[in-house]
């Protein structure tokens, strides 16, 4: 390989050679590199259109057919797993759900992680370790650190309760799984938890990326902290931190595991997203065609999202 | 000392801890709860009359006698690990050629099929698992552990590929070049040249692939139903919860222990992992 380094330089320096170099030896080079290219990309791509694409077809199929776990005769209805879905409440109330999980828990996952990356974007002794402390809860799964939570959610023994019955702030013990409106919070809290150092993180990103320079520059024309925040900051690390933001609506507004695992959409369903409630229909209940159904009404949003996001970064 | 040079004291010394203090709180308290329950007596646990931090009788290592020995949870253990290997051999095979025709060579289609890989990581299982689940059942795989390694790569490959194809492009052309000269055809340059120099993305790409794998639920969850077949995410999640009995000792003691794998390789890699996540947002 060395030789292979040193010899880099001299066909630096005498580009024609290389070239009739490259012509002579072939090698399967340039020359095919139309089919070289389908060729070493061919496992890669096959595999996801089986895994991924064609799935996705099937799944357009099932929710116009009457297709059941374990029944063999499925036929064609055409849209009435869609009309049987419109007129079910639940799914209205499982739509309403997604938007409020995503969007309660993208908008305080910001508002904590933009203080917490301001905090970071410094240098301090053991800043490594602190870091990586923070990360944790992203990294352990979730259905792991849920049952922490579920426990500390407890009816009974909720120590969440104890903590906040004896500081005074509630005079008797919240039932944070078993009420409606609240359930919905614990939920989103934990969310909150399992993805607010992924936001600081790429808050952070977006943060170093800004030159300390600039930062300086705008001092000394006599910028104040939050003018300096609005008008240097934020359009240089918009453009990072808007693909991290959109990543992060994406997980939230498709998650299952995080409220399958705590509330399993209860109670009364005021809990039910997307995903589990696609579950509960389509597996548990066995109605693949309906539960098919439900998971595609995430890809109207899914297209949005993708169709902003690769218009924004053309644009940039 | 007055109160203003004992703030300012403090302030020199505690500036960056301060507001760091209750994020670390948050982030950890669950981490120290779970520890106090899978110690602590059952008589202890479900106490309360006295404070709950800490031990008011000796600890015990019942809990995690009853995960050891009262369920599959080593058999589960073993099956996440072996599944989790094997993923990550799969998808760097697949990803590392990918990374390398979609980063280097030019073909027609190449730049819709970058695409392309970009947003099939974008689709998510919630939206797969239904007819994913008729795709494992036709190939004779439904309720097996050959299920999920063959699913897994599903969402590993694609965010495996992009990440290594900016590894590949980060190689000086010129290297290969000269390989060229030396004869070499293009994949012992791939191989002699290029793979050696990417080692770090490879790294990052195998944690990566590896604790997405670990972390993975719904697939398990819906494939899935024999115990001794079960990951540690599902096992854990629901052999220990008997109608509406929850050991909690024992349930803590397993979400302990079956997190000390994704600690560990994570404690090992944190530059690599820091890395990964924001290159998977910036590039």
């Amino acid at each position: 390989m060395e030789e292979g380094v040193s010899r880099s330089a001299s066909a630096g320096a005498a580009p024609a050679s290389v070239a009739t170099v490259r012509a002579a030896a072939g090698a399967g080079w340039g020359r095919s590199e139309a089919v070289q290219g389908f060729i070493w990309i061919a496992p890669a791509f096959l595999y996801l259109a089986f895994f991924i694409a064609y799935p996705f077809v099937m799944s357009i199929y099932l929710s116009l057919s009457s297709a059941r776990v374990g029944s063999p005769d499925s036929h064609f209805v055409g849209l009435l797993n869609y009309t049987r879905l419109f007129q079910d409440p639940v799914f209205w109330q499982t739509v309403r759900n997604s938007f409020v999980f995503t969007i309660g828990s993208e908008l305080i996952r910001l508002l904590i992680g933009l203080p917490l990356a301001f905090a970071l974007n410094r240098s301090f002794k053991g800043k490594r370790i602190v870091q990586g402390i923070i990360l944790i809860p992203f990294v352990i799964p979730i259905a792991l650190s849920s049952l922490a939570w579920k426990w500390m959610f407890d009816s009974l023994y909720s120590v969440i309760n104890w903590m906040l019955m004896h500081a005074h702030i509630i005079d008797y013990p919240w039932q944070w799984l078993g009420e409606p409106g609240l359930a919905m919070w614990s939920v989103i809290i934990m969310n909150v938890w399992r993805g607010f150092p992924f936001s600081a993180v790429i808050l952070l990103a977006g943060l170093t990326a800004v030159p300390q320079e600039v930062i300086e520059a705008a001092k000394i024309d006599g910028a104040g902290p939050l003018r300096r925040f609005h008008y240097v900051v934020v359009p240089i690390v918009r453009p990072i931190l808007l693909v991290g933001l959109l990543y992060s609506v994406v997980f939230s507004f498709t998650d299952f595991s995080a409220v399958w695992l705590l509330t399993q959409g209860g109670p009364y369903n005021t809990t039910h997203v997307f995903g589990t409630y696609a579950y509960n229909i389509g597996i548990n209940a066995g109605d693949l065609g309906m539960g098919a159904a439900i998971t595609l009404f995430i890809f109207p949003f899914l297209a949005l999202i993708v169709i902003f996001m690769l218009r924004f970064l053309r644009r940039e | 000392m007055d109160a203003r040079r004992l703030w300012r004291r403090i302030k020199h010394n505690y500036g960056p801890y301060l507001p760091l203090s209750p994020y670390l709180f948050i982030v950890l308290f669950p981490f120290y709860w779970m520890v106090i329950t899978a110690f602590k007596r059952d008589r202890d646990l479900y106490n309360l009359d006295t404070a709950p931090f800490w031990f008011k009788e000796a600890p015990t290592l019942d809990h995690i006698k009853l995960l050891w020995y009262g369920t599959l949870f080593p058999t589960w253990l073993e099956n996440s690990l072996m599944i989790g290997v094997l993923v990550v051999f799969i998808t760097l095979l697949l990803a590392l050629p990918a990374a390398y025709a979609l980063a280097r060579m030019r073909f027609p289609g190449a730049q819709p099929l970058s695409t392309a890989m970009f947003l099939s990581y974008l689709i998510p299982s919630t939206l797969l698992f239904i007819p994913l689940s008729q795709v494992v059942r036709g190939l004779g795989f439904i309720d097996s552990v050959w299920a999920l390694v063959i699913v897994y790569p599903s969402f590993t490959l694609p965010f495996c590929t992009w990440l290594l194809m900016g590894f590949v492009r980060t190689v000086p052309r010129e290297i290969e070049e000269s390989a060229q000269i030396d004869g070499c055809t293009r994949f012992q340059a791939f191989r002699m040249i290029i793979i050696p120099v990417i080692v770090p993305g490879i790294i990052t790409a195998g944690i990566f692939a590896f604790t997405l794998t670990y972390q993975e639920f719904i697939y398990a969850l819906t494939f899935i139903s024999a115990s001794a077949n079960k990951t540690i995410s599902y096992g854990v999640t629901s052999d220990l919860i008997r109608g509406d009995v929850f050991y909690w000792g024992s349930l803590m003691s397993g979400a302990l222990i079956g997190a000390i794998p994704v600690a560990i390789v994570y404690a090992f890699s944190l530059d690599h992992f820091i890395h990964g996540l924001t290159a998977g947002a910036l590039k």
